[in-house]
Protein backbone atom coordinates (compact mmCIF):
# COMPACT_ATOMS: atom_id res chain seq x y z
CA UNK A 1 0.00 0.00 0.00
CA UNK A 2 3.15 2.53 0.66
CA UNK A 3 3.34 2.38 -3.12
CA UNK A 4 0.00 4.42 -3.67
CA UNK A 5 1.77 6.64 -1.69
CA UNK A 6 3.93 8.04 -4.80
CA UNK A 7 1.07 7.34 -7.08
CA UNK A 8 0.35 11.61 -6.56
CA UNK A 9 3.77 12.60 -7.21
CA UNK A 10 3.81 10.20 -10.09
CA UNK A 11 0.70 12.50 -11.91
CA UNK A 12 2.38 15.54 -10.56
CA UNK A 13 5.64 14.85 -12.34
CA UNK A 14 4.05 13.72 -15.43
CA UNK A 15 1.70 16.90 -15.45
CA UNK A 16 4.39 19.13 -15.56
CA UNK A 17 6.63 17.77 -17.81
CA UNK A 18 6.32 20.22 -20.39
CA UNK A 19 8.03 18.50 -23.65
CA UNK A 20 5.71 15.81 -23.47
CA UNK A 21 2.61 18.41 -22.83
CA UNK A 22 3.90 19.94 -26.00
CA UNK A 23 4.72 16.73 -28.09
CA UNK A 24 1.36 15.07 -27.26
CA UNK A 25 -0.98 17.58 -26.36
CA UNK A 26 0.17 21.17 -27.87
CA UNK A 27 1.13 19.46 -31.54
CA UNK A 28 -1.92 17.55 -31.88
CA UNK A 29 -4.18 20.23 -31.13
CA UNK A 30 -2.17 21.97 -33.61
CA UNK A 31 -2.60 19.30 -36.14
CA UNK A 32 -5.75 19.50 -35.83
CA UNK A 33 -6.74 22.60 -36.30
CA UNK A 34 -5.12 23.13 -39.03
CA UNK A 35 -6.54 19.72 -40.69
CA UNK A 36 -9.67 21.12 -39.56
CA UNK A 37 -9.51 24.19 -41.86
CA UNK A 38 -7.47 23.21 -44.30
CA UNK A 39 -10.45 20.28 -44.52
CA UNK A 40 -13.12 22.27 -43.82
CA UNK A 41 -16.58 20.63 -44.17
CA UNK A 42 -15.97 18.38 -47.19
CA UNK A 43 -17.73 15.02 -46.68
CA UNK A 44 -16.71 11.13 -47.23
CA UNK A 45 -18.55 8.81 -49.05
CA UNK A 46 -19.94 7.51 -45.64
CA UNK A 47 -21.70 10.70 -44.40
CA UNK A 48 -19.45 11.85 -41.98
CA UNK A 49 -16.77 14.66 -41.98
CA UNK A 50 -13.90 14.20 -44.16
CA UNK A 51 -11.82 15.42 -40.92
CA UNK A 52 -14.22 13.30 -38.38
CA UNK A 53 -11.90 10.24 -39.33
CA UNK A 54 -8.49 11.94 -40.03
CA UNK A 55 -9.20 13.54 -36.48
CA UNK A 56 -9.94 9.85 -34.86
CA UNK A 57 -7.01 8.31 -36.60
CA UNK A 58 -4.89 11.49 -35.96
CA UNK A 59 -5.97 11.02 -31.53
CA UNK A 60 -5.20 7.09 -31.94
CA UNK A 61 -2.14 7.90 -33.68
CA UNK A 62 -0.49 9.86 -30.75
CA UNK A 63 -1.42 7.00 -28.44
CA UNK A 64 1.13 4.86 -30.09
CA UNK A 65 4.02 7.16 -28.29
CA UNK A 66 2.17 6.90 -24.81
CA UNK A 67 5.06 4.64 -23.99
CA UNK A 68 7.65 6.45 -24.29
CA UNK A 69 6.84 8.99 -20.88
CA UNK A 70 6.53 5.24 -18.82
CA UNK A 71 9.78 3.96 -20.45
CA UNK A 72 11.36 7.57 -19.38
CA UNK A 73 10.14 7.56 -15.81
CA UNK A 74 10.65 4.18 -15.48
CA UNK A 75 14.61 4.24 -16.77
CA UNK A 76 15.42 7.33 -14.26
CA UNK A 77 14.49 6.08 -11.55
CA UNK A 78 14.98 2.51 -12.04
CA UNK A 79 18.49 2.47 -13.74
CA UNK A 80 19.87 5.83 -12.79
CA UNK A 81 21.45 7.22 -10.49
CA UNK A 82 18.01 7.48 -8.86
CA UNK A 83 18.32 3.82 -8.58
CA UNK A 84 20.11 3.12 -4.89
CA UNK A 85 17.69 5.77 -3.49
CA UNK A 86 14.45 4.32 -4.59
CA UNK A 87 16.19 0.32 -3.93
CA UNK A 88 16.82 1.87 -0.41
CA UNK A 89 12.81 2.38 0.08
CA UNK A 90 10.53 0.07 2.39
CA UNK A 91 7.88 -0.23 -0.66
CA UNK A 92 7.93 -3.27 -3.59
CA UNK A 93 9.72 -2.08 -6.67
CA UNK A 94 7.98 -4.06 -8.86
CA UNK A 95 4.59 -2.91 -7.53
CA UNK A 96 6.40 0.62 -7.87
CA UNK A 97 7.18 0.26 -11.54
CA UNK A 98 3.88 -1.08 -12.11
CA UNK A 99 2.44 1.69 -10.69
CA UNK A 100 4.15 4.17 -12.84
CA UNK A 101 2.71 2.16 -15.65
CA UNK A 102 -0.39 2.82 -14.78
CA UNK A 103 -0.22 6.17 -14.02
CA UNK A 104 1.75 6.31 -17.60
CA UNK A 105 -1.22 4.71 -19.25
CA UNK A 106 -3.84 7.08 -17.77
CA UNK A 107 -2.32 10.23 -17.95
CA UNK A 108 -2.39 9.49 -21.98
CA UNK A 109 -5.60 8.25 -21.76
CA UNK A 110 -6.07 11.94 -20.55
CA UNK A 111 -4.37 13.56 -23.09
CA UNK A 112 -6.43 11.42 -25.44
CA UNK A 113 -9.69 12.44 -24.04
CA UNK A 114 -8.97 16.08 -23.94
CA UNK A 115 -7.56 16.19 -27.48
CA UNK A 116 -11.15 14.43 -28.38
CA UNK A 117 -12.93 17.35 -26.05
CA UNK A 118 -11.13 19.99 -28.11
CA UNK A 119 -12.10 18.63 -31.52
CA UNK A 120 -15.34 18.00 -30.32
CA UNK A 121 -16.01 21.45 -28.79
CA UNK A 122 -13.97 23.67 -31.09
CA UNK A 123 -13.72 21.37 -34.22
CA UNK A 124 -16.77 20.35 -34.47
CA UNK A 125 -16.40 16.87 -34.62
CA UNK A 126 -18.93 14.84 -33.08
CA UNK A 127 -18.02 11.51 -31.46
CA UNK A 128 -20.85 8.68 -31.86
CA UNK A 129 -19.45 6.78 -28.42
CA UNK A 130 -17.34 9.11 -26.20
CA UNK A 131 -17.03 6.05 -24.10
CA UNK A 132 -16.35 3.30 -26.60
CA UNK A 133 -13.58 5.42 -28.08
CA UNK A 134 -11.77 6.13 -24.64
CA UNK A 135 -11.83 2.25 -24.01
CA UNK A 136 -10.00 2.04 -27.44
CA UNK A 137 -8.05 4.65 -26.71
CA UNK A 138 -6.57 2.94 -23.43
CA UNK A 139 -5.99 -0.69 -24.90
CA UNK A 140 -4.13 0.96 -27.69
CA UNK A 141 -2.02 3.26 -24.43
CA UNK A 142 -1.45 -0.30 -22.44
CA UNK A 143 -0.35 -2.20 -25.12
CA UNK A 144 1.66 0.72 -26.40
CA UNK A 145 3.23 0.97 -22.51
CA UNK A 146 3.77 -2.87 -22.53
CA UNK A 147 5.88 -2.83 -26.25
CA UNK A 148 8.00 0.05 -25.23
CA UNK A 149 8.80 -1.35 -21.88
CA UNK A 150 9.35 -5.08 -23.75
CA UNK A 151 11.72 -3.33 -26.08
CA UNK A 152 13.59 -1.08 -23.09
CA UNK A 153 13.98 -4.31 -20.79
CA UNK A 154 15.37 -5.93 -23.87
CA UNK A 155 17.91 -3.99 -25.44
CA UNK A 156 20.94 -3.06 -23.49
CA UNK A 157 20.76 0.68 -24.37
CA UNK A 158 18.49 3.81 -23.25
CA UNK A 159 19.06 5.22 -26.51
CA UNK A 160 18.67 1.94 -28.55
CA UNK A 161 14.91 1.26 -26.76
CA UNK A 162 14.00 4.76 -27.49
CA UNK A 163 14.70 4.67 -31.15
CA UNK A 164 13.07 1.62 -31.32
CA UNK A 165 9.72 2.98 -30.26
CA UNK A 166 9.75 5.61 -32.48
CA UNK A 167 10.15 2.89 -35.03
CA UNK A 168 7.24 1.19 -33.28
CA UNK A 169 5.29 3.99 -33.41
CA UNK A 170 5.68 5.65 -36.89
CA UNK A 171 5.98 2.08 -38.48
CA UNK A 172 2.74 1.16 -37.14
CA UNK A 173 1.61 4.30 -38.77
CA UNK A 174 3.03 3.54 -42.27
CA UNK A 175 1.83 0.32 -42.29
CA UNK A 176 -1.65 1.60 -41.84
CA UNK A 177 -1.34 3.38 -44.98
CA UNK A 178 -1.85 6.76 -43.77
CA UNK A 179 1.10 8.48 -45.53
CA UNK A 180 0.49 6.63 -48.58
CA UNK A 181 -0.65 2.98 -49.74
CA UNK A 182 1.02 0.00 -48.85
CA UNK A 183 1.60 -2.68 -51.34
CA UNK A 184 -0.81 -5.66 -51.67
CA UNK A 185 0.25 -8.34 -50.40
CA UNK A 186 -0.96 -11.06 -47.54
CA UNK A 187 1.55 -9.87 -45.05
CA UNK A 188 1.01 -6.21 -45.84
CA UNK A 189 -2.41 -6.71 -45.72
CA UNK A 190 -2.01 -8.68 -42.05
CA UNK A 191 0.06 -5.34 -40.98
CA UNK A 192 -2.67 -3.08 -41.90
CA UNK A 193 -5.32 -4.40 -40.56
CA UNK A 194 -5.30 -7.34 -37.73
CA UNK A 195 -1.45 -7.13 -37.21
CA UNK A 196 -1.28 -3.68 -36.33
CA UNK A 197 -2.81 -1.63 -33.06
CA UNK A 198 -3.63 1.16 -34.60
CA UNK A 199 -6.05 -0.06 -37.16
CA UNK A 200 -7.70 -2.03 -34.77
CA UNK A 201 -8.70 0.00 -32.65
CA UNK A 202 -9.45 2.74 -35.49
CA UNK A 203 -11.42 -0.33 -36.71
CA UNK A 204 -13.10 -0.95 -33.74
CA UNK A 205 -14.22 2.58 -33.24
CA UNK A 206 -15.32 2.94 -36.79
CA UNK A 207 -17.34 -0.34 -36.60
CA UNK A 208 -19.09 1.02 -33.41
CA UNK A 209 -19.64 3.87 -35.34
CA UNK A 210 -21.39 2.11 -38.08
CA UNK A 211 -23.50 -0.11 -35.61
CA UNK A 212 -21.40 -3.36 -36.09
CA UNK A 213 -20.90 -4.19 -32.65
CA UNK A 214 -20.00 -7.33 -33.07
CA UNK A 215 -16.88 -6.70 -35.39
CA UNK A 216 -16.10 -3.78 -32.99
CA UNK A 217 -15.65 -6.07 -30.30
CA UNK A 218 -13.77 -8.42 -32.02
CA UNK A 219 -11.01 -5.53 -33.23
CA UNK A 220 -10.58 -4.70 -29.46
CA UNK A 221 -11.00 -8.17 -27.71
CA UNK A 222 -7.80 -9.14 -30.50
CA UNK A 223 -6.13 -5.71 -28.91
CA UNK A 224 -7.04 -7.04 -25.27
CA UNK A 225 -5.45 -10.41 -26.10
CA UNK A 226 -2.69 -9.35 -27.28
CA UNK A 227 -1.89 -6.73 -24.21
CA UNK A 228 -2.52 -9.79 -22.34
CA UNK A 229 -0.39 -12.02 -23.99
CA UNK A 230 2.61 -9.53 -23.80
CA UNK A 231 1.82 -8.44 -20.08
CA UNK A 232 3.57 -11.98 -18.83
CA UNK A 233 6.33 -11.01 -21.19
CA UNK A 234 7.21 -7.86 -20.45
CA UNK A 235 7.01 -9.10 -16.54
CA UNK A 236 9.69 -11.64 -17.01
CA UNK A 237 11.53 -9.37 -18.83
CA UNK A 238 11.77 -6.35 -15.95
CA UNK A 239 12.40 -8.57 -13.63
CA UNK A 240 15.34 -10.15 -14.74
CA UNK A 241 16.37 -6.08 -15.70
CA UNK A 242 15.28 -4.82 -12.81
CA UNK A 243 17.11 -7.76 -10.48
CA UNK B 1 40.76 18.46 -42.98
CA UNK B 2 41.22 16.97 -39.55
CA UNK B 3 37.90 18.00 -38.66
CA UNK B 4 36.32 16.99 -41.99
CA UNK B 5 37.49 13.79 -41.32
CA UNK B 6 36.33 13.54 -38.41
CA UNK B 7 32.95 15.06 -38.60
CA UNK B 8 32.57 12.35 -41.32
CA UNK B 9 33.59 9.39 -39.25
CA UNK B 10 31.16 10.72 -36.35
CA UNK B 11 28.42 11.01 -39.13
CA UNK B 12 28.53 6.85 -39.79
CA UNK B 13 29.57 6.14 -36.58
CA UNK B 14 25.91 5.98 -34.85
CA UNK B 15 23.62 3.45 -35.43
CA UNK B 16 21.12 5.96 -36.08
CA UNK B 17 22.46 7.77 -38.22
CA UNK B 18 23.82 4.97 -40.31
CA UNK B 19 19.34 3.44 -40.55
CA UNK B 20 19.18 7.51 -41.43
CA UNK B 21 22.11 7.81 -44.09
CA UNK B 22 22.11 4.69 -46.04
CA UNK B 23 18.58 2.82 -45.20
CA UNK B 24 15.98 5.46 -45.52
CA UNK B 25 17.19 6.98 -48.99
CA UNK B 26 17.79 3.39 -50.65
CA UNK B 27 13.49 2.48 -49.41
CA UNK B 28 12.58 5.85 -50.84
CA UNK B 29 13.69 4.67 -54.72
CA UNK B 30 11.77 1.52 -53.91
CA UNK B 31 8.05 3.43 -53.07
CA UNK B 32 5.34 3.36 -55.68
CA UNK B 33 3.86 5.92 -57.80
CA UNK B 34 0.54 7.21 -56.89
CA UNK B 35 -2.31 7.55 -59.23
CA UNK B 36 -3.65 10.64 -58.30
CA UNK B 37 -1.84 13.17 -56.34
CA UNK B 38 1.58 13.37 -55.76
CA UNK B 39 2.81 13.25 -59.40
CA UNK B 40 6.39 12.17 -57.96
CA UNK B 41 6.94 8.96 -56.55
CA UNK B 42 6.00 8.70 -53.02
CA UNK B 43 9.87 8.33 -51.69
CA UNK B 44 10.68 11.06 -54.49
CA UNK B 45 8.30 13.75 -53.02
CA UNK B 46 8.81 12.54 -49.38
CA UNK B 47 12.46 12.97 -49.85
CA UNK B 48 12.32 16.75 -48.55
CA UNK B 49 11.00 15.23 -45.46
CA UNK B 50 13.93 13.15 -45.09
CA UNK B 51 16.43 15.49 -46.11
CA UNK B 52 15.33 17.93 -42.89
CA UNK B 53 15.49 14.79 -40.72
CA UNK B 54 18.94 13.94 -41.79
CA UNK B 55 20.07 17.63 -41.62
CA UNK B 56 19.09 17.82 -37.72
CA UNK B 57 20.21 14.75 -37.26
CA UNK B 58 24.18 15.15 -38.43
CA UNK B 59 24.00 19.00 -37.16
CA UNK B 60 23.11 17.38 -33.79
CA UNK B 61 27.14 17.23 -33.52
CA UNK B 62 27.50 21.02 -33.25
CA UNK B 63 25.38 20.62 -30.44
CA UNK B 64 27.92 17.79 -28.57
CA UNK B 65 30.48 19.34 -29.14
CA UNK B 66 29.36 22.68 -27.46
CA UNK B 67 27.89 20.76 -24.88
CA UNK B 68 31.18 18.44 -23.84
CA UNK B 69 32.81 21.89 -24.13
CA UNK B 70 34.71 20.95 -27.01
CA UNK B 71 33.66 24.58 -28.90
CA UNK B 72 35.93 26.30 -26.01
CA UNK B 73 38.89 24.22 -26.16
CA UNK B 74 38.67 24.94 -29.97
CA UNK B 75 38.58 28.22 -29.45
CA UNK B 76 42.47 28.30 -27.61
CA UNK B 77 43.29 25.85 -29.86
CA UNK B 78 45.41 27.30 -32.84
CA UNK B 79 42.68 26.93 -35.15
CA UNK B 80 39.55 29.21 -36.18
CA UNK B 81 35.83 28.77 -35.70
CA UNK B 82 35.66 29.71 -39.47
CA UNK B 83 37.10 26.83 -40.65
CA UNK B 84 35.46 24.63 -37.60
CA UNK B 85 32.66 25.36 -38.63
CA UNK B 86 32.75 24.89 -42.49
CA UNK B 87 35.02 22.12 -42.43
CA UNK B 88 32.16 20.31 -40.58
CA UNK B 89 29.63 22.13 -42.52
CA UNK B 90 31.42 20.70 -45.51
CA UNK B 91 31.05 16.88 -44.06
CA UNK B 92 27.43 17.58 -43.75
CA UNK B 93 26.69 18.59 -47.54
CA UNK B 94 29.10 16.08 -48.82
CA UNK B 95 26.83 13.13 -46.65
CA UNK B 96 23.55 14.87 -48.24
CA UNK B 97 24.34 16.13 -51.60
CA UNK B 98 25.71 12.14 -52.35
CA UNK B 99 22.13 10.91 -51.27
CA UNK B 100 20.38 13.32 -53.22
CA UNK B 101 22.74 12.04 -56.10
CA UNK B 102 22.25 8.14 -55.03
CA UNK B 103 18.42 8.42 -54.91
CA UNK B 104 18.10 9.97 -58.04
CA UNK B 105 20.24 7.71 -60.13
CA UNK B 106 19.04 4.70 -58.64
CA UNK B 107 15.49 6.07 -59.60
CA UNK B 108 16.99 6.85 -63.04
CA UNK B 109 17.97 3.28 -63.02
CA UNK B 110 15.56 1.81 -61.39
CA UNK B 111 12.62 3.21 -63.69
CA UNK B 112 10.71 5.59 -61.56
CA UNK B 113 9.06 8.60 -63.40
CA UNK B 114 10.99 11.55 -62.53
CA UNK B 115 10.21 13.80 -65.23
CA UNK B 116 13.62 15.57 -65.88
CA UNK B 117 15.88 14.45 -63.36
CA UNK B 118 18.74 16.38 -63.93
CA UNK B 119 16.90 19.18 -62.57
CA UNK B 120 15.07 16.75 -59.97
CA UNK B 121 18.81 16.37 -58.89
CA UNK B 122 19.72 20.10 -58.94
CA UNK B 123 16.67 20.91 -57.06
CA UNK B 124 17.00 18.90 -54.19
CA UNK B 125 20.92 19.79 -53.97
CA UNK B 126 19.69 23.42 -53.44
CA UNK B 127 17.00 22.05 -50.68
CA UNK B 128 19.36 20.02 -48.80
CA UNK B 129 22.09 23.35 -48.26
CA UNK B 130 18.48 25.27 -47.04
CA UNK B 131 17.66 22.56 -44.76
CA UNK B 132 20.94 22.08 -43.49
CA UNK B 133 21.41 26.02 -42.94
CA UNK B 134 18.09 25.64 -41.11
CA UNK B 135 19.29 23.15 -38.91
CA UNK B 136 22.45 24.60 -38.00
CA UNK B 137 20.41 27.97 -36.69
CA UNK B 138 18.25 25.63 -35.08
CA UNK B 139 20.76 23.73 -33.17
CA UNK B 140 22.61 27.36 -31.84
CA UNK B 141 19.14 27.73 -29.69
CA UNK B 142 20.04 25.26 -27.91
CA UNK B 143 21.60 23.18 -25.02
CA UNK B 144 20.33 19.90 -24.98
CA UNK B 145 20.18 17.61 -28.05
CA UNK B 146 17.38 15.58 -27.28
CA UNK B 147 14.95 18.66 -26.98
CA UNK B 148 16.09 20.59 -30.01
CA UNK B 149 15.36 17.48 -31.80
CA UNK B 150 12.16 16.72 -30.47
CA UNK B 151 11.04 20.14 -31.18
CA UNK B 152 12.56 20.50 -34.74
CA UNK B 153 10.29 17.38 -34.94
CA UNK B 154 7.20 19.60 -34.54
CA UNK B 155 8.45 21.89 -36.78
CA UNK B 156 9.15 19.58 -39.81
CA UNK B 157 5.50 18.24 -39.72
CA UNK B 158 4.13 21.73 -39.70
CA UNK B 159 6.74 23.10 -42.62
CA UNK B 160 6.27 19.70 -44.50
CA UNK B 161 2.32 19.92 -43.97
CA UNK B 162 1.55 23.53 -44.76
CA UNK B 163 4.75 23.41 -47.69
CA UNK B 164 2.09 20.92 -49.57
CA UNK B 165 4.46 18.05 -48.64
CA UNK B 166 1.32 15.89 -47.01
CA UNK B 167 -1.32 17.89 -48.96
CA UNK B 168 -1.69 19.37 -52.30
CA UNK B 169 -1.00 22.86 -51.88
CA UNK B 170 -4.12 23.75 -54.07
CA UNK B 171 -6.67 22.53 -51.41
CA UNK B 172 -5.13 25.16 -48.54
CA UNK B 173 -7.50 28.12 -48.56
CA UNK B 174 -6.69 31.91 -50.09
CA UNK B 175 -5.34 33.86 -47.13
CA UNK B 176 -3.21 31.21 -45.64
CA UNK B 177 -1.83 29.97 -49.51
CA UNK B 178 -0.19 33.00 -49.50
CA UNK B 179 1.58 33.19 -45.87
CA UNK B 180 2.94 29.78 -46.73
CA UNK B 181 4.99 31.21 -49.60
CA UNK B 182 7.40 32.39 -46.87
CA UNK B 183 7.78 28.52 -46.15
CA UNK B 184 11.27 26.78 -47.99
CA UNK B 185 8.97 23.50 -48.38
CA UNK B 186 6.56 25.49 -50.36
CA UNK B 187 9.50 26.71 -52.89
CA UNK B 188 10.65 23.05 -52.60
CA UNK B 189 6.96 21.91 -53.90
CA UNK B 190 6.88 24.20 -56.43
CA UNK B 191 10.19 23.36 -58.14
CA UNK B 192 8.84 19.61 -57.86
CA UNK B 193 5.75 20.75 -59.60
CA UNK B 194 8.16 22.14 -62.20
CA UNK B 195 9.94 19.31 -62.57
CA UNK B 196 7.15 16.94 -63.43
CA UNK B 197 4.73 19.25 -64.91
CA UNK B 198 7.43 21.16 -67.29
CA UNK B 199 6.69 25.13 -68.00
CA UNK B 200 8.59 28.64 -67.84
CA UNK B 201 12.72 27.62 -66.62
CA UNK B 202 12.44 30.73 -65.18
CA UNK B 203 10.34 29.64 -62.76
CA UNK B 204 12.35 26.62 -61.36
CA UNK B 205 15.54 29.06 -60.87
CA UNK B 206 13.42 31.07 -58.87
CA UNK B 207 12.34 28.50 -56.71
CA UNK B 208 16.25 27.22 -56.42
CA UNK B 209 17.36 31.23 -55.88
CA UNK B 210 14.54 31.59 -53.01
CA UNK B 211 16.52 28.06 -51.55
CA UNK B 212 19.80 29.59 -51.74
CA UNK B 213 18.67 32.87 -50.21
CA UNK B 214 17.26 30.83 -47.36
CA UNK B 215 20.54 29.00 -47.03
CA UNK B 216 22.15 32.40 -46.67
CA UNK B 217 19.93 33.75 -44.21
CA UNK B 218 19.87 30.63 -41.59
CA UNK B 219 23.17 30.30 -41.89
CA UNK B 220 24.57 33.75 -40.69
CA UNK B 221 22.39 33.36 -38.02
CA UNK B 222 23.54 29.87 -37.05
CA UNK B 223 27.05 30.39 -37.60
CA UNK B 224 27.57 32.72 -34.36
CA UNK B 225 30.11 31.38 -32.13
CA UNK B 226 28.45 30.49 -28.78
CA UNK B 227 30.58 29.24 -25.77
CA UNK B 228 28.57 28.49 -22.32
Amino acid sequence: MRVLSTVPWTLRRMSRDYLVLLLLLGVPIVLLSLFSYLMGNAMAESGRLLFHDTAQQMIMSFQLFSGSVVMSYLYYDLFTEKRMRIFTLPFNKSLYAFSIMLCGTVYSLVLGVLLMTYAQLVLGVVWEHWVWMSYNLLLLSVVSSIVSLILMFSVRSFKTAERLTEIYGVGFIVLAGLFFPMPDNAVMNFLGSYGNPLTLSDGAVTAMANGEAGEAWLQANVLAAASLVLFPLMLLLGRRKMR
Amino acid sequence: MTIFEFALKRSFGNPTNLIFLSLFPLAAIFLPQSELWPALPYGYHYFGILLLFVAIRLTAILIEDRTSGIVKRLAVAPITHFSYLSQNLLAFACILVLQCTVVVAGGVLYGQELGQPLMLLVLYVSFAFTALAMAVAWVALYRSKEIAFLVYMTIIVLLSLLGGMLFPVEMIPEPLSRVIMVLPTYWLTDGMAWVTSGGDLLDFWLANGVLWLYTIIFLTLGSVRKIH
